[in-house]
């Protein structure tokens, strides 16, 4: 088996940072009306600045295999390789710009290489860590030497007020009710990229992979996060069953839900698999270094650093680092933009360990990995 | 692991309750509660069931506080301590059991079902060994659906079923009076117990089999 390193780290962030006020301008306004759960979400979360791929300034938007391509280039470009050396693509994203085909093939259509083997991934937030882990394990095995992996979602285009007016879930002053009112003020738009090798840089810093571990517990969790379908009781109406593709938009089975309660309920269980990994000696709270969690409010941070705190599996508050408040919660692209600014902002030292972690709600998923600068 | 430090016990403990806690929300009765299904006869069935156990509550505990030796004199205080605190507990149950209409006399007959009866065998059981520190595994399940869930049910079934504050009191004054009890609870595993060669394991394990029974005693509901 080879050791496994990331050799170049990329993001793109689309178009300018957008501040909590400017962002209905973009989103636009529900049936006419500011949102009325704008401001309690943003006290929340505390995102100060996020970015939309509206592509205003260039007059068309973006797609999200075009952010991937420009994150996999950025990366390409912070390592010692070009676009050409790389034999294996792992995308991955929360919906893709088509049902079908999967966003590796037009990821690779518009990175404009050569024939490679590709993997499209598409889950939530965790999916980032399955396109890692799928390079990971390709260059540890020795299949390939040099792979890209990539994660990048727009969902922001499915909160526009088209989106949501005339369906079944506008409330009868027009407006959106807060369980679906507030993803539209957490998500925002971007990419990033890792470039993953079998052996270190020889001129700049590395990332050794230690390991990654992501865990499902979809087998107690209802689904706390969904597009395309619609609870009616027990069941879960797909789009594809109703009568047509209009009927199901009405029914609002096709815009981005989630269950905050439900959501909530899945911290003790993401802090019980962190606490595991610490039992098997994986996880040695003193060594690390830095901590990178994609949690997608800030106020899920204070509810996690409390039970943390109770297990005495604390990870001091100035080793956590985080870019949530000014490039936003960019769903599976954070993880890449988070590591890829933790890069640039601090002197990272040989032999610092960094720990990242990224939970999904989507049906309670959840995921660890272990760096080491090499 | 040998759970000699009570930061590893707590971990383990942590551990068992996120998978216990993650599995009750699966149990047909709380996923109905959970999806907003909950009827006024769900409430009192969970009453009339829960109430079987909560009225051993107090005894479990003055049992286990007698099987404490002298040298453990500052433990045995507490746990009688907290044996007063609980033992009246099953009245307000009772009472916002017949604030629904049901009477004192079927409450106070009702029957233990079978996961209840294997629940407080064990309890028994365990409170009868000398020293049976190993029963704070148990606490620690039963005092942290006090202090995470039954404020969250609690609430939920009042909102579901139109009712007042007094009738779900049982379940809110929990969750509004046992924060204490887990400082306690740290204090105990601190106070040299873990000394006591296996009983950070032992914990652990009276942890896991009380969630995996009180999981049962909700599973059975109305199973006699």
């Amino acid at each position: 088996m080879k050791d496994v390193y990331i050799n170049g780290l990329g993001a793109f962030l689309p178009g300018p940072p957008v501040s909590s006020a400017e962002m209905e301008e973009y989103i636009g306004r529900v049936n006419g009306h500011p949102s009325p759960s704008r401001a309690f979400v943003l006290r929340q979360n505390k995102i100060k600045t996020r970015h939309y791929a509206f592509g205003r300034e260039r007059g068309k938007p973006y797609s999200v295999s075009e952010m991937a391509a420009l994150a996999v280039k950025h990366a390409a470009d912070a390592s010692e390789i070009t676009l050409q050396d790389i034999t294996f693509l792992a995308t991955s994203t929360t919906v893709g710009d088509l049902i079908l085909p999967g966003t590796a093939s037009h990821t690779h259509a518009a990175l404009g290489i050569p024939p490679i083997e590709i993997a499209s991934f598409q889950s939530v937030c965790a999916s980032s860590l399955m396109a890692i882990k799928s390079g990971y394990l390709q260059v540890k095995a020795g299949e390939h030497a040099c792979v890209a992996a990539c994660g990048s979602d727009f969902p922001s285009r499915y909160f526009t007020p088209g989106f949501y007016e005339g369906t079944a879930v506008i409330k009868e002053d027009g407006t959106l009710p807060m369980e679906i009112d507030f993803l539209r003020f957490t998500l925002s738009d971007g990419a990033g990229a890792f470039i993953i090798e079998n052996k270190p840089n020889t001129l700049v810093p590395s990332f050794k992979i230690h390991w990654i571990d992501l865990r499902s517990y979809a087998d107690r969790f209802e689904t706390c996060m969904m597009a395309g379908g619609v609870r009616h009781g027990d069941e879960t109406a797909f789009w594809g069953d109703f009568e047509s593709p209009a009927a199901a938009a009405q029914a609002g089975a096709l815009m981005l839900t989630q269950d905050f309660a439900l959501l909530k309920r899945m911290i003790p269980v993401w802090v019980s698999h962190y606490l595991s990994l610490i039992d098997q000696g994986k996880i040695k709270i003193d060594a690390i270094n830095h901590l990178c969690s994609h949690y997608s409010s800030h106020s899920l941070r204070v509810e996690t650093i409390k039970l943390l705190k109770k297990a005495g599996a604390m990870i001091d508050e100035d080793k956590w680092f985080s870019n949530l408040y000014s490039k936003g919660n960019t769903g599976t692209a954070s993880i890449f933009i988070m590591l890829e600014e933790l890069g640039r902002s601090r002197a990272l030292k040989s032999g610092e360990f960094i720990l990242c972690h990224v939970p999904e709600s989507g049906r309670c998923l959840n995921g660890f990995m272990l760096l080491e600068v090499v | 692991m040998d759970y000699t430090k009570s930061q590893d016990v707590l971990r383990a403990l942590l551990q068992i309750w996120a998978d216990f806690s993650s599995r009750l929300d699966a149990l047909p009765l709380i996923d109905k509660l959970n999806r907003g299904k909950f009827r006024i006869e769900d409430y009192k069935i969970l009453l009339m069931n829960h109430r079987q156990q909560v009225v051993e509550g107090g005894r479990w505990i003055a049992r286990a506080a007698s099987s404490i030796d002298d040298r453990y004199f500052e433990l045995r205080s507490k746990f009688m301590t907290h044996c007063v605190t609980e033992h009246r507990d099953f009245r307000m149950l009772e009472q916002n059991y017949v604030s629904l209409g049901g009477t004192m006399e079927e409450i106070q007959k009702g029957e233990k079902n079978i996961g209840t009866e294997a629940l407080n065998a064990f309890m028994f059981h365990r409170a009868s060994q000398p020293n049976p520190f190993d029963l704070l595994g148990a606490m620690f399940i039963i005092e942290g659906l006090g202090q995470n869930k039954a404020g969250e049910w609690g609430r939920m079934i009042r909102d579901q079923l139109g009712l007042k504050d007094e009738q779900v009191s049982f379940l809110l004054y929990h969750a509004d009076h046992d924060d204490g009890h887990m400082d306690e609870f740290e204090e105990a595993l601190k106070s040299g117990i873990l000394e006591i060669p296996g009983m950070g394991q032992a914990i652990v394990k009276t942890a896991k089999i009380v969630a995996r029974l009180y999981l049962l005693q909700i599973d059975e509901i109305d199973n006699f």
